[in-house]
C-alpha cells in the first residue's frame, strides 16, 4: 500500500529527528525555536529542518517520557515552554546514538566497496 | 490523558511564539517586518498540517481502529442476518445454560453469608489425623465445647468467635404442634455476626452463664409472621419448645435465616442444649463434634495469620490427645464451608458444570463451522482485501472482532435469560423437592462473580470459535481466490473441509456422551420404577415418632410407645403393627464393625433393630430359624442375617446357630435367616444386613408400621387421632411405605430430567450443525456434481455419495462419543440402582437414535444436490 511506504519513510526521518532532539538537549534545557536554531547551527546549516515538524516529534518524546516541559521565561522575558532530558531520556539518547553509528556504519562498509568498483 | 489536554492547550500559543521569535531574528538580519514574517512561516511549513501531525502524537490509534472494526462488523453481521440469528441464538443457548448453573452453585457455595461485612467473617473446621477416636453429631469437622472456650479465650486474631449447633429438631407446642429446625449458639453470636435483632434483643452474656437456667429464644421472622400471625406483643411471651418454656426476647431481621443453607426458626443459648436434646449432654464432653465455628477477624489482621494463630491452639490441644493431629481448615465463611460438606459439593458440582460446558462446546463447534464456511465465502472480500495490502494481523483481528461481536451478543442475551429463568427455576425445584427434604435457600441473583463468569465465558468463547476461522480465513493463495473459482482448487480446500469434518465429529461426539449419560439415567429410573424391592411396600403406614426431641425420656417414651401401638393394633382394618429402629428405604441407616470369630477381618455391616412383627408387616419370608419372639431385647444373644450375609459370613455351612462378634467383643449367635430385600439402598440387593431385636431404647426414637386393610387416609387419621389422645402436643407424619421408594428416585429423575433436556439441546444444535455443513459442502460442490451427472451418474449414486462424505465425520464422533461415555459411565453408577453402567439397551438404542437423526439432519440438504441441473450446474460458475 502506498501510505505504507510513505509512513515509513516518515518514521525514518521522524527518529532522525528525534535523536537531533534529544541530543541538542544534552546541553540543557531549551525552547523550541532554540531547538531549531540550534540544531541548524550545529550541522552547519547543512540539514534544513523545516522547524513546524519539529513539534510533533517533541510531543512525541514527551509522550514516551524521554523529555519534558516546563514552563519558564525566554531570553526577551517572555513565557516559553523549555524541554528538557529526562533520565530516561538520557539513556534513550546513548542506545539510539550507538545503533545509529552501527547503522551508519554498516552502510559506509556497504557503499564503500561499490565505490572503489566503480572507480576500477 | 491530562498530560495530553495540558501539552495540546498551549500547542497554538507555542507556535505563534515560535513564528514570532523567527520573525524578530529575521527582522535582526536586516529584512522588512513583512518580509520577515513570510520567511518565518516559509520556514515553518504548513501550520495546520504540523498541528494536525502533534494532535496525531497523542491520538490513540488502536481505539480509533477498533471502532472502524466493530462498525464494519456490525455491517458484514447484518449483511448475512440468519447466520449472525443462528451464531447469536447457540451462543446465548450455550452461555445461557452455563451462566445459570453457575449462579445457582455461586448461591450455594460461593456468595458470602448474608450478613453485614460478612468478608471479614471466617469458618474454621478441623481435621483429625493420626490414630483418634471421636464422637461425632452432625460433621466430624465440628468442635467440642470445651474446645470452644479455649480457642475463643485464646485467640489474637478475633474481634469475636461464636459456635453453634445447627439443625436441632424441636416441636412448638401451642395448637397443633408444629416441628421447627433451631440452633443452639453461644452468646454472642448476635454480636459477633452483627446481625441485631429487628425486635426486642439479641443474646446477653448472663444467658450464657448457667447451664439450663436461662430460657430465652430469639425466633425468625417467618416464624413470627406464620405461627404468631406477627403478634406485636409477643416479645416477653413464652412459647414451648421440646416441653420447656422458653421466654421470647428477640425477633430476627426478615432475610437472616442464620448461617446455614437450611433456615433456622430459633435461637437458644448453647446452654440450653440439655433441655433441647433431653438425655443429652453434650456441653462437657470435650471429645464430641456437635459445634460450628465462625469468627470475625479484627482489623487487618490477615488469613496467615488467623491460620498460625489459631494452630497454636490446635496444637496444644492435641497434646491432650496422644496420637491425635489436627488440622485446621479456615476460609471465608459461605454456605456448605465445611470440608464433609465440600467432599460431596466439589464432585458434583464439577460433574454438573461439566455437563453445560459441553453443550457450550458444541454451540461454539456449531458457530465456528457456521464462520469458516461464511470465511469461504468471503474468500474474494478477503483476498482484495490482502492484496491491497492489509496486513494479516490486521485481518485476523478484524475477523476475531465479528466473532467476539457475536459472543457478545450471545453472551448478554443468554445471561438476561439465565439472570431472570434460573431464579424461576431454582425457586420451582426448591418448592417441589420430595416431601422429607427440609427447604432451603440459595440465593441466585446475579452478582460480581457471577457476572465475571458471564464476562469471562462471553469472551472465551468468542476467542474460541473465532480463532479458527480468522487464522484459516486470512491464509489464502491470493492467485486462485482472485480468480474466482479458487473453492475448487488448492490446498485450502481439503484442508477446510478437514476442519469442518472435525468439529461435525466433535459435536457428535459430544452429543453422544450427554445422549448415553440420559439414556442410562432414563433406564435405570425405569429399572426402579418396576424393580422389586424385595419387600410389600403396599398397603403399610409409616409414622416416624422422635420422641426424645420432644422431652421425652426413655421410661415416658417406652409407656407412650406401648400404649400407642395397642391402641393402634385396636383401630379397624389395621392387620399387624411392628415398630423398628429404620423404616426399609428411609434413609436412616445404622452401621457397626462385625467380626466372625476364627476369622481376622473386621466388616462393616448395616444393621436395623426391628420388633417380632417386623417381617410379617413389610412381608419379608423367613427361609430358616426364626423369627424374633416377644420379650427378646437389646441384651438377647440372637441376631437375624439376610441370605447374602449368610452366605458371604459362613460360606457352604449352615448359618444357624453361627456366632457372630461386634467390635465391643459381644457376641451373638444367628438364630434364623430371612430373604434378601432392598431395604437400604435402592438397588442394592446382595449388601450385607443384619437384624437384632428392638428393646425399649428404641422407643425414643423409632418407626411405626402399620399394615392395613382400609383405605390409607382413613388409617392415617386413625393412628393420628390415637396419638393425640394420649398426647396432644406429640407430633409426627404419617406417611405410605411406597413413598420412601419415591424420595430415592426424586435425585435421579431431577439429573435424567436434566441430562435428557441437555442431551435434547446438544442433539438440536449438533443436527443444525450438520445440515449446515451438509448444505454447505453441497453448495460448493455443484459443480462436481454436475459434472458427475453430465457423465452418467444418477440421483441415487449422487445422494450416496453426499450421504457417505456427512456420514463419515458422524460415524467417527459417535464412535468416539461412545468410548468416552462408557469410560466415564460409573460416575452414575449411584443413580442407576443397580443397573450395569454399561447397559448395553442404552448403549445400541442411543447411538441408533442419534445415527437416524444425523442421517435425517443430512439427507435434507442432500436431497437438494440431487435436484441439480448439470446443465445449470455448469453455466453459473
Amino acid at each position: 500500500m502506498s501510505t505504507r511506504d510513505q509512513d515509513e519513510r516518515i518514521e525514518l526521518l521522524q527518529g532522525t529527528l528525534d535523536l537531533l532532539i534529544l541530543r541538542t538537549l544534552l546541553l540543557g534545557p531549551m525552547h523550541g525555536h532554540a531547538i531549531a536554531k540550534a540544531i541548524e547551527f550545529r550541522s552547519d546549516e547543512v540539514l534544513q529542518v523545516e522547524q513546524g515538524s519539529l513539534y510533533p516529534a517533541l510531543h512525541r518524546l514527551i509522550k514516551r517520557r524521554w523529555i519534558s516541559a516546563e514552563e519558564g521565561t525566554s531570553e526577551n522575558n517572555r513565557r516559553a515552554k523549555f524541554y528538557g532530558l529526562t533520565a530516561k531520556g538520557r539513556k534513550q539518547l546513548t542506545l539510539q546514538t550507538s545503533k545509529w553509528e552501527k547503522l551508519a556504519g554498516a552502510i559506509a562498509q556497504i557503499l564503500k566497496p561499490a565505490e572503489q568498483e566503480g572507480k576500477s | 490523558m491530562s498530560r495530553r489536554k495540558h501539552m495540546l492547550e498551549h500547542l497554538d500559543e507555542d507556535i505563534r511564539d515560535h513564528i514570532e521569535i523567527e520573525t524578530l531574528d529575521n527582522i535582526d538580519r536586516g529584512m522588512s517586518p513583512q518580509e520577515a514574517r513570510y520567511a518565518a512561516l516559509r520556514k515553518f511549513g504548513n501550520v495546520t498540517h504540523i498541528k494536525e501531525q502533534t494532535r496525531e502524537v497523542w491520538s490513540i490509534v488502536w481505539l480509533e481502529q477498533l471502532l472502524q472494526d466493530i462498525r464494519f462488523g456490525i455491517r458484514m453481521l447484518w449483511r448475512t442476518p440468519g447466520i449472525t440469528i443462528a451464531a447469536v441464538l447457540a451462543i446465548a443457548l450455550g452461555i445461557g445454560v452455563n451462566v445459570g448453573v453457575f449462579s445457582v452453585l455461586n448461591g450455594a457455595a460461593l456468595r458470602l453469608l448474608p450478613i453485614p461485612r460478612a468478608e471479614q467473617v471466617v469458618n474454621v473446621s478441623q481435621i483429625f489425623h493420626g490414630r483418634t477416636s471421636r464422637n461425632t453429631h452432625g460433621e466430624t469437622s465440628m468442635f467440642s465445647y470445651p474446645e470452644y472456650l479455649d480457642y475463643r479465650d485464646h485467640n489474637h486474631v478475633f474481634s469475636g468467635l461464636i459456635a453453634y449447633e445447627p439443625f436441632i429438631d424441636a416441636t412448638l407446642a401451642g395448637g397443633k404442634a408444629q416441628q421447627l429446625l433451631g440452633t443452639a449458639a453461644t452468646c454472642n453470636y448476635f454480636d459477633v455476626l452483627d446481625e441485631h435483632p429487628a425486635q426486642g434483643r439479641g443474646f446477653a452474656d448472663s444467658d450464657c452463664s448457667v447451664s439450663g437456667e436461662n430460657a430465652v429464644v430469639v425466633i425468625s421472622d417467618e416464624l413470627w409472621r406464620g405461627r404468631f400471625a406477627g403478634d406485636p406483643l409477643l416479645i416477653g411471651k413464652t412459647i414451648v419448645l421440646n416441653r420447656t418454656a422458653y421466654t421470647v426476647v428477640g425477633i430476627a431481621r426478615p432475610g437472616f435465616t442464620g448461617t446455614e443453607p437450611i433456615p433456622s426458626a430459633f435461637w437458644a443459648p448453647v446452654t440450653m442444649q440439655k433441655a433441647l436434646e433431653p438425655g443429652l449432654d453434650r456441653l462437657p464432653d470435650d471429645n464430641l463434634s456437635w459445634l460450628a465455628f465462625l469468627g470475625r477477624t479484627r482489623q487487618g489482621v490477615t488469613m496467615p495469620q488467623v491460620r498460625a494463630d489459631l494452630g497454636v491452639i490446635a496444637a496444644r490441644i492435641d497434646q491432650h490427645h496422644p496420637g491425635r493431629i489436627t488440622s485446621l481448615a479456615i476460609g471465608t465463611a459461605t454456605f456448605f464451608s465445611r470440608p464433609d460438606e465440600r467432599e460431596v459439593l466439589v464432585p458434583v458440582a464439577s460433574v454438573i458444570l461439566g455437563a453445560f460446558a459441553l453443550v457450550l462446546l458444541i454451540a461454539c463447534a456449531n458457530v465456528a463451522n457456521l464462520l469458516l464456511a461464511r470465511a469461504s465465502a468471503r474468500q474474494k472480500e478477503i483476498a482484495l482485501r490482502l492484496s491491497i495490502g492489509a496486513s494479516r494481523w490486521r485481518l485476523i483481528r478484524q475477523l476475531m472482532t465479528e466473532s467476539l461481536l457475536l459472543s457478545i451478543a450471545g453472551g448478554v442475551l443468554g445471561s438476561a435469560i439465565a439472570f431472570w429463568s434460573f431464579v424461576k427455576i431454582t425457586e420451582f425445584v426448591t418448592s417441589h423437592l420430595p416431601h422429607s427434604v427440609p427447604t432451603f435457600t440459595v440465593n441466585v441473583a446475579p452478582n460480581l462473580q457471577v457476572l465475571a463468569y458471564a464476562l469471562g465465558l462471553t469472551l472465551l468463547t468468542g476467542i474460541a470459535f473465532g480463532l479458527i476461522p480468522a487464522w484459516r480465513g486470512s491464509r489464502l493463495d491470493l492467485n486462485t481466490a482472485l480468480k474466482g473459482d479458487g473453492q475448487h482448487s488448492g490446498p485450502g480446500k481439503t484442508g477446510g473441509r478437514f476442519l469442518l469434518n472435525a468439529l461435525v465429529g466433535c459435536q457428535v461426539a459430544v452429543c453422544m456422551v450427554l445422549l448415553l449419560a440420559a439414556g442410562l439415567l432414563l433406564r435405570g429410573l425405569y429399572y426402579a420404577q418396576t424393580v422389586n424391592p424385595g419387600f410389600e411396600d403396599k398397603n403399610v403406614a409409616q409414622a416416624f415418632l422422635n420422641l426424645r426431641s420432644q422431652g421425652y425420656d426413655q421410661s415416658r417414651a417406652t409407656v407412650f410407645m406401648q400404649s400407642l401401638r395397642q391402641r393402634i393394633e385396636g383401630l379397624p382394618g389395621v392387620i399387624e403393627v411392628a415398630q423398628a429402629e429404620c423404616a426399609p428405604l428411609s434413609h436412616d441407616f445404622s452401621a457397626d464393625h462385625f467380626t466372625v470369630p476364627g476369622r481376622t477381618d473386621k466388616i462393616a455391616i448395616e444393621y436395623n433393630h426391628v420388633s417380632p412383627e417386623y417381617f410379617s408387616v413389610v412381608g419379608i419370608p423367613i427361609v430358616r430359624g426364626r423369627g424374633f419372639e416377644a420379650g427378646e431385647t437389646h441384651e438377647s444373644q440372637g441376631v437375624i442375617v439376610t441370605e447374602s450375609t449368610a452366605q458371604s459370613l459362613y460360606p457352604g455351612e449352615d448359618p444357624l446357630g453361627k456366632p457372630l462378634r461386634e467390635d465391643t467383643g459381644r457376641e451373638y449367635s444367628v438364630i434364623g435367616v430371612v430373604k434378601d430385600a432392598q431395604v437400604s439402598h435402592l438397588g442394592d440387593l446382595n449388601t450385607m444386613y443384619l437384624y437384632f431385636p428392638a428393646g425399649p431404647q428404641d422407643n425414643t426414637r423409632s418407626y411405626l408400621l402399620v399394615r392395613h386393610a382400609a383405605g390409607f387416609t382413613g388409617t392415617a387419621k386413625g393412628i393420628r387421632d390415637v396419638a393425640h389422645s394420649l398426647d396432644a402436643d406429640v407430633s409426627f407424619d404419617v406417611t405410605r411405605l411406597e413413598d420412601n421408594l419415591e424420595v430415592w428416585r426424586a435425585p435421579s429423575r431431577i439429573v435424567a430430567v436434566l441430562a435428557t433436556a441437555l442431551g435434547a439441546l446438544a442433539l438440536l444444535l449438533a443436527s443444525i450443525g450438520l445440515y449446515g455443513m451438509v448444505s454447505y459442502s453441497v453448495s460448493r460442490c455443484v459443480r462436481e456434481i454436475g459434472i458427475r451427472m453430465a457423465l452418467g451418474a444418477n440421483g441415487k449414486d449422487v445422494m450416496n455419495l453426499v450421504l457417505w462424505q456427512a456420514m463419515r465425520p458422524v460415524l467417527i464422533g459417535g464412535i468416539v462419543g461412545i468410548i468416552l461415555c462408557a469410560g466415564v459411565s460409573h460416575v452414575l453408577s449411584s443413580m442407576l440402582f443397580g443397573l450395569s453402567a454399561h447397559d448395553p439397551i442404552a448403549f445400541i438404542c442411543v447411538p441408533l437414535f442419534l445415527l437416524v437423526v444425523a442421517l435425517i439432519a443430512s439427507y435434507i440438504p442432500a436431497r437438494r444436490a440431487t435436484l441439480v441441473d448439470p446443465i445449470i450446474a455448469l453455466r453459473c460458475e
